[in-house]
């Protein structure tokens, strides 16, 4: 019946001055989101237009027509479309078998398990197994093959590395879909004499295109904001901007270049948000639920094409497996491809040299963490299911640093908080705020999700009761959504632990990050030691994450989303 | 479980909504209820008419724009849903997921502060009460949609609400749970003695339960009385049609008697009683008639009103349908089925008769 909401902004003024809880909330909120979005934002184009003092357009034009940084624009355009497009494929390779291949259990959870991996791991793994694979002295290029003086930079080393990397964000965006298209509607098309094939062409696939079109923005998206994969991979001949624009400020410390080219970033990146946030989220047919549909999916598949699906899935999946494999092998050998003697010696080496980086990275992710997890339920929940002014700028700006790349939001911080009134570069408290702001979305968008399958009848119901708004939050409301909570935790974590992007421009001698010192290491060419570092991170997160799926679990959550599907976005 | 049943006056009250096509939308438009202490009262309309938004107003999920709400002698019309002391059953339930059946139950209890060797009493009566015993630890997503109901029901009672509300309490049962359970209610409702406000769509389900209904349409209350009123004394063609199925026959007046009308329609002169507003010859009327007032007789059999050709015939078990083409006018006939030689085939030229009292009037101008 009519649950149109009732009137304007008189109506949610008048709630905020009733609620004065509500209105410290959202007074603080709107504080940090002023703070640690909106200035470092402000000053990065402030710091664009205005030079020496006066506002002027000069230099800007000559970095931003620079033959080297078209290029450099061209390329960044050209990695994400292909990543996009093979991402989305093999992703819907894998949502197809997984969703339809009527498999086994066990089989399903394997490959979410392999999967998962390149999500949760840090920087450079791929491209550091790479380079073991195909590098000069590469174990398959060198050492198989004998290839002398191969070169394994550039575009196509690059493009898989990433396309490895983030084929996974499209499976967890499109399962889900094939999963929810009720399998009658395909039955029903069957039955009325179409083939499986023409199944597949004229219903299933129509039904899965907005969710491709999301996967394909958001693989698009990953890519061209990816920093560490081209720094390593693309070498000289392949320039992005991510890399330029870092090495614009950290080799030729030209700041204002760095963040014109960041700039350049931003429009794509832009774009690709308004897409997905306006065009496709309208065109969705599948409404995914996370309530299985309890029927058996639909028999998609004839035996020889099932087959030829999942050989060529296992083989991306071997991929994977002996990529982490190699990982773990150089971690334990004293040089991979030149000795291969057993030896523990880089595992002392983080534990020694790499102390300081792992205690950083801990104590910057146990403070992150939490005041990410709350960050993300109280915005989440604010925005879902209160009234007050400004609620849908709110949610607007909170998603911001999460839509942006890294590399741009790094640069903003470093110009707003280096000088003079805000003075935070070299302090553990612009990191921790960086991660929280940037990542705690993850916690908000499943707040959001779960509250929408959270009927208000509930709240109702408890208010009906007896029970006032305060109670009816602490009984009802929090426990229904604690999985988000649990999610935003785990996001924020498996993120601290893993990203670069944005914090390589904030580090600083007193507080420094495990993915930085990966970074030195690939460039002193003590990959052991990187490999065992890589290694160190994704046990830690796996333990992480499990402990929280396992406090998650305590919890009865009709359609939480499982942190590794909040990853994907 | 006794308690001093209340009475609930609803007094011109009106709900606007923005909508965004329309504008501002009345979903109730001075709407005015006295419910009886102890009454059963329901809200029948289709969707959209504000019956809902009417009973949420009552509970205080919503607060009017207009008029007031007093239940007994006290104003609640501003009082938040939490003050007012009510038992609500959603139509979804609205069970807590993370919660355990008794703990469902004991919520309300809880936030009432009541200890809990008493709490624990209460819940195990009232589950008891409602047939769920031996269903505490259980949660709400391994019981079936009757035991769903069930728990809000038991949930909405253990308080000893002042005023009982339901929400489309039935309709996601299925047909043969909806009779068992509505039948449910009204006897819970009896034994309890308490005032209840109870919203459906469903004409067939408002007659079963009511004491009274109350027909809304387009946010206001047309028409309002016992279930037999309504059916036999419809004072609205949308009453008419929307309570049970019915025969609207265009007629005009040809004279009038004291307590009588004689009208013109179907091609002949028709005697009925009649007490509403005055008619005058040549004013325009509808001939209500319900399906069940039309007697099948052999078409030269004296008490024949009507002559017509049987065109189709639709066998229900107890009961028969017919349509007849009277004319130009198509009518639908119903006939208690009282054997396998009682049937009229399709074709036959058929007499209907028209049972006394059985055929009402309705003014208004005819399409």
């Amino acid at each position: 019946m009519a649950s149109t909401a009732a009137a304007g902004p008189r109506a949610a003024g008048a709630g905020l001055a009733r609620d004065p809880a509500l209105a410290v909330t959202v007074v603080l909120l709107w504080a940090g989101l002023a703070l640690f979005v909106l200035y470092p934002l402000a000053m990065l184009f402030a710091r664009l237009v205005v030079d020496q003092g006066h506002l002027s357009l000069g230099g800007l034009g000559k970095i931003l027509t620079d033959r080297h940084q078209v290029q450099a624009f061209a390329n960044s355009l050209l990695l994400g479309a292909l990543v996009g497009v093979i991402g989305t494929v093999v992703g819907f390779a894998f949502a197809f078998v997984a969703a339809r291949g009527r498999l086994p259990r066990g089989v399903v959870a394997a490959i979410d398990a392999s999967v998962l991996l390149p999500l949760i791991s840090p920087p450079f793994t791929t491209a550091i197994a790479m380079i073991f694979s195909f590098g000069p002295r590469g174990l398959i290029t060198y050492g198989m093959f004998g290839i002398k003086g191969f070169t394994v930079y550039g575009l196509w080393s690059t493009l898989l590395s990433e396309a490895l990397t983030y084929f996974p964000i499209a499976y967890l965006t499109l399962r889900p879909i094939l999963a929810a298209i009720d399998s009658n509607i395909e039955g029903m098309a069957r039955s009325l004499g179409a083939s499986r094939w023409r199944v597949f062409r004229t219903v299933t696939l129509p039904l899965a295109v907005p969710g491709i079109a999301n996967a394909f923005l958001l693989l698009f998206a990953a890519s061209l904001a990816d920093f560490a994969t081209p720094l390593i991979l693309a070498g000289n001949g392949f320039p992005v901007l991510p890399t330029q624009a870092y090495l614009q400020i950290t080799g030729m410390f030209d700041l204002r270049g760095g963040a014109a080219l960041s700039f350049a970033l931003l429009v794509p990146a832009l774009v690709v948000f308004v897409l997905q946030r306006y065009w496709v989220s309208r065109r969705q047919y599948v409404t995914v639920t996370g309530k299985g549909a309890g029927v058996t999916p639909f028999d998609s598949m004839t035996p020889p094409v099932r087959f030829l699906l999942l050989g060529a899935c296992a083989a991306v999946t071997l991929l994977i497996v002996y990529f982490y494999a190699l990982l773990l092998y150089a971690s334990l050998v004293v040089a991979l491809g030149a000795n291969h003697s057993f030896t523990l010696a880089h595992y002392r080496t983080i534990f020694t040299d790499g102390a300081k980086a792992i205690r950083d990275t801990l104590i910057i992710a146990a403070f992150a963490m939490p005041l990410g997890g709350l960050y993300g339920i109280l915005v989440g929940y604010l925005v879902a299911r209160k009234r007050f002014p400004g609620r849908g700028a709110m949610e607007l700006v909170s998603m911001v640093d999460y839509a942006l790349p890294g590399t741009i939001v790094g640069i903003a911080y470093l110009i707003a908080f280096n000088d003079p009134p805000l003075v935070l570069t070299g302090t553990a408290l612009i990191i921790v705020a960086c991660y929280v702001f940037r990542y705690g979305p993850t916690g908000i968008r499943a707040t959001i999700a779960l509250l929408s399958q959270v009927d208000p009848s509930l709240e109702e119901a408890s208010r009906g009761l007896g029970a006032g708004s305060a109670t009816t939050f602490r009984r009802v409301t929090l426990p229904l959504i604690a999985p988000a909570f649990f999610a935003g935790l785990g996001v924020v974590f498996i993120r601290s632990m893993t990203a670069i992007s944005a914090t390589i421009f904030l580090i600083s001698i007193s507080w420094t990050l495990i993915t930085v010192k990966i970074l030195e290491n690939i460039t002193e060419l003590s990959l052991g030691s990187a490999a065992a570092f890589s290694v160190f991170v994704v046990v830690v997160v796996f333990v992480v994450i499990g402990v929280i799926s396992r406090a998650m679990g305590r919890f009865r959550a009709p359609g939480a989303a499982p942190i590794a599907s909040l990853l994907g976005g | 479980m006794g308690v001093n049943a209340i009475r609930v006056r609803v007094d011109g009250v009106s709900k606007r909504f923005a909508h965004r096509v329309k504008g501002e939308v009345y979903a109730a438009r001075d709407v005015t209820l006295d419910v009886a202490p102890g009454e059963f009262l329901t809200l029948l309309g289709p969707s959209g008419c504000g019956k809902t938004t009417t009973l949420r107003m009552i509970a205080g999920f919503e607060t009017p724009d207009e008029g007031r709400i007093r239940f007994g002698d006290e104003d609640v019309t501003q009082a938040p849903a939490d003050k007012r002391n009510i038992g609500f059953v959603f139509q979804n339930y609205a069970l807590f997921p993370h919660l355990s059946v008794a703990e469902n139950v004991a919520y309300g209890l809880r936030v009432r502060g009541v200890a809990d060797a008493e709490v624990g009493q209460q819940v195990r009566d009232v589950l008891q009460l409602v047939g769920l015993a031996g269903y505490e630890q259980q949660f709400s997503n391994q019981l079936s949609g009757g035991e769903q109901q069930r728990v809000a029901l038991a949930r909405a009672i253990v308080i000893k609400p002042r005023l009982l509300l339901f929400d489309e309490p039935l309709s996601n049962l299925d047909a043969r749970l909806r009779v068992q359970m509505r039948e449910e209610i009204r006897e819970l409702q009896q034994r309890l003695a308490i005032t209840t406000v109870y919203v459906t769509h469903d004409q067939e389900e408002a007659m079963a339960v009511s004491d009274r209904i109350v027909v809304m349409s387009q946010g206001r209350v047309v028409q309002d009385g016992s279930a037999e009123d309504l059916y036999h004394r419809p004072r609205t063609r949308f009453v008419a049609e929307f309570i049970g199925r019915v025969n609207l026959i265009a007629a005009q007046v040809v004279d009038t008697a004291d307590g009588a009308v004689t009208l013109a329609a179907l091609d002949r002169h028709l005697v009925v009683r009649y007490d509403g507003e005055s008619l005058l010859p040549g004013d325009a009327a509808w001939l209500v008639l319900r399906p069940e007032a039309l007697q099948i007789v052999r078409a030269d059999d004296t008490d024949a009103a009507l002559q017509g050709v049987v065109t189709a015939r639709t066998f229900l078990g107890e009961k028969v349908e017919y349509r007849v083409l009277c004319g130009e006018v198509p009518l639908q006939v119903v006939r208690h089925n009282s054997g396998p030689g009682d049937l009229v085939p399709p074709g036959l030229t058929i007499g209907l008769a028209i049972a006394a009292d059985a055929a009402a009037i309705l003014p208004g101008e005819p399409e």
